[in-house]
């Protein structure tokens, strides 16, 4: 043993305590330069520095690297899938069934329009149509998170996030179907075609209960202090997702279902309504950094053309679907387009749901990456624009006003 | 004459009352910002009375129309009532009774978009956010100006009742104000609040608004926020100092005690109006805010001190058989039996809040209260 072992041993080891921290300094100080120079959402920001810090750029951020954030990621990701099912109220869903049925059109048709998109341009079925189900969903993240950014309230916000909530679902559902059909194209036998989506989507409801019921339990037996309650959102928040994480389920059905469930089976209105956004922010931040570095130029490059056409098939799709029924719904002219613009931004979980099908059939993952990853990074950098300017445009952004 | 000042003669005791409201959302039963979907959403239903927009984005306020009786009165509050309520579930809105929120927060607050309202902000500043209070306003048809004044200058002595029995803003900014009625705090920092002019002729009166005019301190009567004021344009007597209760029929019930102490004093003139009810009217004032029916409360005429809950029970007794003229036997009945038990929606929020604990379910139910129960999901 020699005299200097104190000293730390070079070159040193990766610290993921260190790297949150050096990612979440980096999203801050993005995020505030392009607010500041290019007068975009931060979130635009998070996801520029992840790219330049990323594989497309200064690659410190590598596989490996990505590695160790995923914890972060994970946690970011749960919060903002708990929030977002708060925000899911069955009751309105029931009340102004035009809303419900607006939910179901746009997914549909969305699905529809970029399914047939894709064959058209001789895309496989099977690719297209996963393809199809994964743009179904636009990011909860991005559009709760701009809504905050902007204090945003209203109809349009309202009905964007349901939407965004009920979409989110739906592509995971069709992602989950599908699974099957992989199965099947890679000849894994019946058993597994059917237990295996089976499991997922059972198991990710059934946790997402579970949690709803401690969480509740919990809350009654603590009493009504906020304090206490954002603790214990926050705990179970991530307790599920790493439950869902070793249990193999999905972290999107689970947290959803969660969120939803809280608000909807609290009858007895036990729960007090923590702003859990409040602290989740510095997990969103590093979320959207650890997106942009995943992400890579080089396959908007490789997507190209195709990519433009799936980008394209799908607004067409959700405009479609809103604007067929936003009268019928009865809200504002004009709510309806702006509705529109506010789900273009294509999901993170995007993201997730082509890495889990690659998880299983690296093969089949490679063909689909060419797709749907050039349109979530274009999606993703100028969804949180896209947002800002419908929101803005309604009216409901908090305008800075005298006094 | 300024046209505006023209007072327009309606016919005598009738009433009508206008309900400010609140706009909640659903997810934490804070204030909403809403008012302009959910008034272009009324403006395609069908419904009674008017329904018109406020200072700030989180308020509506519903007018009846003129009524002779309390019974009418009543029934159509209940329809306005009905289609707001349809229109905020439509939206995922709830519509909510009483003086203040019991937590939001003003400065997050909106003023709605029409040219009025921004000029309210840029005259007044903070105070137009913080205006975000709601009231009930009754309003009682006189055949003319000068008995407009004689009946504001008398019903001065009785704006203590008006405030116990229908204060119901105990919280303010997520606290206990330890007042009943904390919206008129709200109203009071304006500077055109108080009270009217000492004059008793309609000439006199619009002599003194030629000179606030000319002054340029005002340009219309909208400029004073009296607690009692004249509204020649209606042909009535405005009441401005109570809280909106938390639900429409304690509001038809105190419409019908207006219009009946109306008919008492247009029809007896029992008291001559008396420089003295204003020398104690602030103090009358501030108990009733601050205790609601346990204060006490001086009455100017007869040179006493009492307590005010004494005062409104022998005031309801007094007016027992003007109630039976003017048919509104059964309001006063159900005044009388609140204000004999103490009951009233000041102590109701404050048992609600003791009870669930937080303000937010308090917020909730009040919106229960208000509309109803939400429909089950």
């Amino acid at each position: 043993m020699t005299d200097l072992e104190f000293l730390p041993q070079f070159p040193l080891a990766a610290n993921p305590l260190a790297l949150f921290g050096v990612l979440l300094l980096a999203g801050v100080l993005g995020g505030e330069l392009t607010r500041r120079v290019l007068n975009v959402p931060r979130i635009t920001g998070y996801v520029l520095i992840g790219l330049t810090l990323g594989a497309s750029g200064l690659n410190v951020l590598d596989a490996r690297m990505l590695g160790y954030t995923r914890v972060f990621f994970d946690i970011g990701l749960g919060l903002v899938l708990f929030e977002l099912g708060r925000r899911v109220h069955f009751g309105w869903l029931m009340r102004d069934r035009w809303l419900a049925v607006m939910a179901l059109a746009e997914c549909t048709l969305s699905f529809g329009c970029m399914f047939g998109a894709l064959v058209w341009f001789q895309v496989e079925p099977l690719y297209a149509a996963v393809a199809a189900a994964i743009g179904v969903s636009s990011s909860p993240a991005i559009v709760l998170l701009v809504a905050r950014e902007l204090k945003a309230e209203g109809q349009v916000t309202e009905r964007a996030l349901n939407l965004v909530a009920v979409n989110s679902v739906a592509a995971f559902v069709l992602v989950t179907m599908l699974l099957s059909w992989i199965h099947r194209e890679y000849h894994a036998g019946w058993f597994v075609m059917v237990l295996h989506p089976l499991y997922i989507m059972a198991g990710s409801l059934f946790a997402g209960l579970a949690a709803s019921w401690l969480a509740l339990g919990l809350a009654g037996w603590l009493g009504k202090r906020i304090e206490l309650h954002a603790a214990l959102l926050l705990a179970v928040v991530v307790l599920l997702v790493g439950a869902a994480e070793a249990l193999k389920l999905s972290i999107l059905i689970s947290l959803l279902t969660f969120g939803v469930l809280i608000g909807n089976l609290d009858r007895d209105h036990v729960l007090m309504p923590v702003d859990v956004g409040r602290f989740s922010q510095i997990f969103f931040v590093v979320l959207f950094v650890a997106t942009g570095a995943i992400l890579k130029v080089s396959d908007l490059v490789a997507g190209g053309a195709i990519a433009a056409v799936y980008i394209a098939a799908r607004f067409v799709g959700k405009s479609i679907g809103v604007l067929c029924f936003a009268h019928l719904s009865r809200i504002r002219a004009g709510s309806g387009g702006l509705l529109s613009i506010a789900l273009l931004p294509m999901s993170g979980i995007a993201l997730a749901m082509t890495y889990s099908a690659e998880s299983f059939y690296p093969a089949f993952s490679a063909k689909l990456r060419v797709i749907v990853l050039a349109a979530a990074l274009v999606l993703e950098l100028i969804g949180p624009l896209a947002v800002q300017f419908a929101l803005r445009r309604a009216g409901e952004a908090q305008k800075e006003e005298a006094p | 004459m300024n046209p505006e000042l023209d007072f327009k003669a309606s016919p005598e005791l009738t009433m009508g009352v206008e309900l400010e409201l609140q706009i909640l959302n659903s997810r934490d039963y804070n204030l909403a910002r809403d008012a302009v979907d959910l008034l272009s959403l009324l403006d395609k239903a069908p419904h009674p009375g008017a329904i018109k927009p406020e200072i700030t984005e989180s308020m509506i306020e519903l007018n009846s129309s003129i009524h002779e009786n309390f019974g009418t009165l009543r029934t159509e509050l209940r329809e306005i009532r009905d289609a707001v309520a349809r229109a905020a579930a439509q939206l995922n809105l709830r519509i909510a009774g009483g003086g203040s929120h019991p937590f939001h927060k003003w400065s997050e607050r909106r003023i709605y978009p029409s040219e009025r309202f921004k000029h309210l902000l840029e005259v007044y500043g903070y105070l137009a956010k913080q205006f975000t209070v709601f009231g009930q306003h009754i309003h009682i048809g006189v055949p003319d100006g000068d008995a407009a004044l004689y009946l504001a200058h008398t019903l001065a002595r009785y704006i203590p009742h008006f405030i116990a029995l229908s204060a119901s803003s105990p919280f303010q900014q997520g606290a206990d104000t330890e007042f009943q009625s904390s919206r008129l705090n709200t109203v009071s920092a304006f500077p055109l609040s108080g009270t009217l002019p000492f004059v008793h002729t309609w000439n006199d009166f619009v002599a003194y608004f030629d000179k606030m005019r000319r002054f340029g301190i005002v340009e219309s009567m909208k400029d004073f926020y009296w607690d009692i004021r004249p509204k020649p344009e209606y042909g009535t007597v405005e009441i401005r100092v109570l809280d909106t209760p938390l639900t429409v029929d304690r509001a038809a019930q105190l419409g019908a005690y207006a219009q009946t102490l109306a008919h008492y004093l247009l029809t007896q003139r029992p008291l001559p109006p008396s420089e003295d009810v204003y020398l104690v009217y602030k103090y009358n004032r501030f108990q009733a805010c601050r205790y609601g029916l346990a204060g006490t409360c001086i009455d100017a005429h007869a040179q006493r001190q009492l307590p005010l809950q004494r005062d409104i029970l022998d005031t309801l007794e007094l007016l027992q058989p003007h109630a039976a003229r003017v048919g509104t036997g059964e309001a006063l009945m159900a005044l009388r039996a609140d204000a004999e038990s103490s009951r009233s929606d000041a102590a109701w929020l404050r048992e609600t809040y003791r009870k669930l604990g937080s303000l937010n379910d308090v917020a909730r139910r009040q919106s229960e209260q208000w509309m109803g129960p939400p429909p089950a999901a």
